[in-house]
């Protein structure tokens, strides 16, 4: 095995950890953040970070060029639709009431949703 | 069969077929190289099996032509994908802050009016939107385009303004990206302060 080989192995190996570490930290988030809205925040950011890293984890140790292409089509579709089913909860969570015990700070989609005035800080 | 590929009524590289059907191009190949992505082996025959799948999917389940009115800018797209990988780096770091901060924050609901009114724009910036820090959206409103994203930590001045201000930056990023030449000149005007009724 040659070094560059050796050195695309190792970096391959940090980045699947690393991928790894930050999908973890999106799980925990999951748990400790309070309300279902929150817990959207915690959900897709770290995890499609830690997505991407994983798949140039891999790339790095596979190095074809038709893996890399699935891969990207991997990543390219967990992109593109990660958003979609966050969103979808999101505003399941929304409609349904479930925005946290203490309420949201203000509301501009209340406002538009409803027609009436902004009720400053007030609990939904 | 009749091959219209100079028809003005169909989209850019497409065929009709038979009764008002139609066939676009672009979309079948794009299905034919997932297929053999996913078979992960360049081989004729998987050429061949893809594009006959393609045209097969294509007339079951015809899709509406839509004009998408799709650009492709080559400067505008490695911006982006510069700003969205640095941007889930931060917003990934933020949102593990938030996480165990034991500090109660107050959460809100922002509306954030778009310059762009396309559809395929604003699904775009929605999607882009929700990689950022500060960007969950609760509701996209087609009708005067406006995205409804949940921030954390409302309760800090500043962050309203910070988020709406990163919402109108990946929209402006997405639409030099992708779109035409007027929705480029729609996003070069700065963004109208105060949300509401466009």
């Amino acid at each position: 095995m040659s070094g560059w080989e050796q050195t695309a192995d190792t970096a391959g190996a940090v980045l699947l950890l690393l991928g790894a570490a930050v999908s973890l930290l999106g799980a925990i988030g999951m748990l400790r953040l309070p309300d279902v809205l929150s817990r959207g925040h915690a959900a897709t950011n770290p995890q499609s970070l830690g997505m991407l890293l994983v798949l140039a984890g891999v790339a790095l140790r596979l190095r074809s060029g038709i893996d890399l292409g699935t891969l990207g089509l991997i990543g390219f579709f967990q992109l593109l639709t990660g958003p979609v089913a966050a969103h979808l909860v999101a505003r399941v969570a929304y409609r349904t009431g479930h925005v946290g015990r203490e309420g949201l700070l203000f509301d501009e989609l209340d406002e538009q949703l409803s027609g009436r005035p902004p009720a400053d800080g007030e609990p939904r | 069969m009749t091959l219209k590929f100079r028809d003005p009524e169909l989209p850019p590289l497409s065929c009709a077929v038979g009764h008002g059907r139609v066939l676009e191009l672009p979309l079948i190949t794009w299905l034919a190289v997932v297929w053999v992505l996913l078979w992960g082996n360049l081989s004729w025959a998987n050429v061949i099996t893809g594009f006959a799948v393609a045209v097969v999917l294509c007339l079951l389940f015809p899709l509406p032509s839509v004009d998408l009115g799709l650009r492709l800018h080559p400067l505008g797209i490695a911006r982006l994908v510069v700003h969205l990988l640095w941007d889930m780096y931060t917003s990934g770091l933020k949102v593990s802050r938030q996480m165990f901060d034991s500090r109660p924050y107050r959460a809100a609901v922002l509306a954030v009016p778009l310059r762009c009114r396309s559809d395929l724009m604003l699904t775009a910036t929605a999607v882009a939107v929700s990689n950022v820090p500060d960007g969950s959206v609760v509701e996209v409103r087609r009708s005067n385009a406006t995205l409804f994203v949940h921030i954390l930590e409302a309760d800090d001045p500043d962050a309203a303004d910070r988020a709406r201000r990163s919402v109108w930056r990946m929209e402006e990023l997405t639409v030099r990206a992708f779109g035409d030449r007027d929705e480029i000149a729609r996003v070069s005007r700065a963004p109208r302060p105060e949300g509401g009724g466009r």
